[in-house]
């Protein structure tokens, strides 16, 4: 079944293409990797899904629900959780607020309760509590939970930004770029911990450029190329098919010349 | 001496409650407002018409400040909302501008009685329970009102600075963007904040109308705005207790130093302007060295 299906959605800058009609669909239960070079809109195309811009032309459709004309929170309310390729942690908060963060339907958050309602606040407060410092036992932060994010290092903040939307309980989850900076130690446990997850039924589609991490744990692989979806399958098709390694090798500089050449 | 002792407190516990409010909304949710002062002027201007013209008794006054001052605050937050934090300052400073701006120029609400309203000022406002003090005891009794003001405000800033509610502004602060991919309304928290913030003003505003009895909208200007600024940012922003001892500090210093006329021979005009700039050279070195503020913010550790 159908999770996640983006249909043929398009998306300017300017004079850019960033987005040209792409339309694919993450299976629920599944891990779906996007790969392309630098700049082939991976991350516009999870801007759009998340609603952190607006689609020029297309539906995206969550578990059949249209989710494109919703705002941000919106759409992260409907359980679509994601992460930032550059950590947008709040520094001035630690480790532990900032997966406390994340849990949707928390009344201390709410005005009225936060002054009248201090111990039905209290008790969702230690369950959350609980749940949190279980995942930072997982993510392998819970030494670090009483610590500034800002004193993390990039890739303890990739964890903490996978442990905190899993808060959140959502969907799905999008990973931009979750193993980018992060050891090859804590690459492994973040993939077995991703593996798991989707063992658990959770559903991913993720963002990275490590082919070790892609063919590893996907079950399926999009390959954008200019805002344009030029490839689907598993891994090992991917990793064979003569456009996907064109585009990533010598083909993708040739192109660009190709069209700044057109251009100027 | 001591009668001195208490208005300056009285004035203190006032400040400190615009303090702990513009802490909230800075300090906590990253809103730097620029137009405090509104809330002041809007919440003293209420609580006067209440009292003057209604002839409603004080705490009807007070609470209407209060009510007024949050009104506004909402109202103003619902186009700003999205705006930048640049561009949000420069809206309330406008705001805050506009509030003042009705009360010089449209004297007609005061009617044509013995208030004059405008540039005259409104005179005679009562005090609460004036007749049963002498005029030397008066002010104390006013300094434990301040007081019991001050210490709801602060509980009451202090349950929502600690609260879920107050873990989400900590975020906003630092950006909108991972508070909205946490499904957080960062518009509606906004409006929150200045509500809150807005009515807490206003209590600040209703609190020294009542004790100046005279208002004009000459004691309203931007300026103020800056004065509560720099209790903020002295004091330690993102630390309740923080804007109080901001507030004590900036108005005993400024007060304190209306008194180096006795000392050095200068001219009154140019003192008061000078004591103006003494507080910005105070800034700028609480910036150099304890750049947090003399009260750093507290790390929220859960057990």
């Amino acid at each position: 079944m159908i999770m996640l299906e983006v249909v043929d959605v398009h998306k300017s800058f300017g004079g850019i293409k960033a987005l040209d009609g792409v339309s694919l669909g993450v299976e629920r239960g599944s891990v779906t990797g996007l790969i392309g070079p630098n700049g082939s809109g991976k991350t516009t195309l999870f801007n759009v899904i998340s609603g952190f811009y607006t689609k020029d032309a297309g539906k995206v459709y969550l578990g059949g629900e249209r989710i494109d004309e919703l705002a941000p929170d919106e759409v992260a309310r409907k359980g679509v959780g994601r992460t930032f390729q550059i950590s947008q942690a709040p520094e001035k908060m630690t480790v532990l607020e900032n997966m406390l963060l994340a849990p949707k339907g928390q009344m201390g958050e709410g005005l009225w309760n936060a002054l009248f309602g201090k111990r039905r606040v209290l008790n969702q407060e230690r369950h959350n509590l609980e749940k949190a410092l279980g995942l930072l036992n997982s993510v392998e932060l819970i030494d670090l939970r009483n610590e500034y994010a800002a004193n993390l290092s990039g890739g303890q903040k990739k964890l903490l930004a996978l442990g905190r939307i899993l808060m959140a309980e959502p969907e799905i989850i999008l990973l931009d770029e979750p193993t980018a900076g992060v050891n090859p130690t804590l690459n492994k446990s973040l993939m077995r911990l991703i593996e798991d997850l989707r063992r658990a039924g959770k559903t991913f589609f993720l963002v990275d450029h490590n082919m070790k991490v892609i063919s590893e744990i996907c079950d399926k692989v999009c390959v954008l190329d200019f805002g344009k979806k030029i490839a689907e399958g598993t891994p090992r098709e991917i990793q064979e098919n003569e456009e996907v390694l064109e585009a990533y090798l010598s083909g993708s500089s040739k192109k660009w010349t190709q069209k700044v050449g057109i251009d100027s | 001496m001591l009668e001195y002792l208490a208005y300056l407190s009285i004035m203190t516990g006032i400040y400190g409650i615009l303090s702990l409010s513009l802490n909230l909304q800075y300090g906590f949710g990253g809103l730097a407002n620029f137009g405090q002062v509104g809330f002041f002027c809007l919440g003293a201007y209420t609580s006067t018409l209440i009292v003057v013209l209604v002839k409603g008794p004080f705490i009807l006054g007070l609470l209407g400040g209060i009510i007024a001052a949050g009104l506004f605050g909402w109202l103003i937050s619902i186009p700003t909302a999205n705006l930048k934090e640049d561009y949000w300052a420069i809206a309330t400073l406008a705001a805050a501008e506009i509030v003042r701006l009705f009360f010089l120029n449209e004297d007609w609400i005061f009617g044509k009685g013995p208030y004059h309203g405008g540039a005259f000022g409104i005179g005679g406002i009562p005090r609460p329970l004036q007749s049963w003090f002498s005029a030397t005891t008066y002010p104390f009794f006013y300094l434990c009102i301040v007081i019991l003001c001050l210490i709801v405000t602060y509980f009451v800033i202090r349950l929502v600075t600690d609260s879920p509610f107050g873990r989400v502004l900590k975020a906003m602060r630092e950006g909108d963007e991972l508070p909205l991919a946490m499904g957080k309304n960062v518009g509606k928290y906004r409006m929150k904040v200045m509500a809150l913030g807005g009515a807490t003003g206003g209590l600040a505003g209703s609190l020294v109308a009542h004790f100046w009895s005279f208002i004009d909208p000459y004691a309203f200007m931007p300026i103020e705005t800056f004065v509560v600024w720099a209790m903020v940012v002295v004091g330690g922003k993102g630390n309740n207790l923080g804007a109080l001892v901001g507030a004590i500090i900036i108005q005993f210093f400024y007060s304190s130093t209306q008194f180096l006329k006795d000392y050095i021979p200068i001219d009154p005009q140019v003192l008061a302007s000078l004591r103006m700039v003494l507080i910005g050279v105070l800034i700028v070195l609480v910036m150099l060295f304890m750049n947090e503020g003399l009260v750093k913010e507290r790390k929220r550790i859960y057990r």
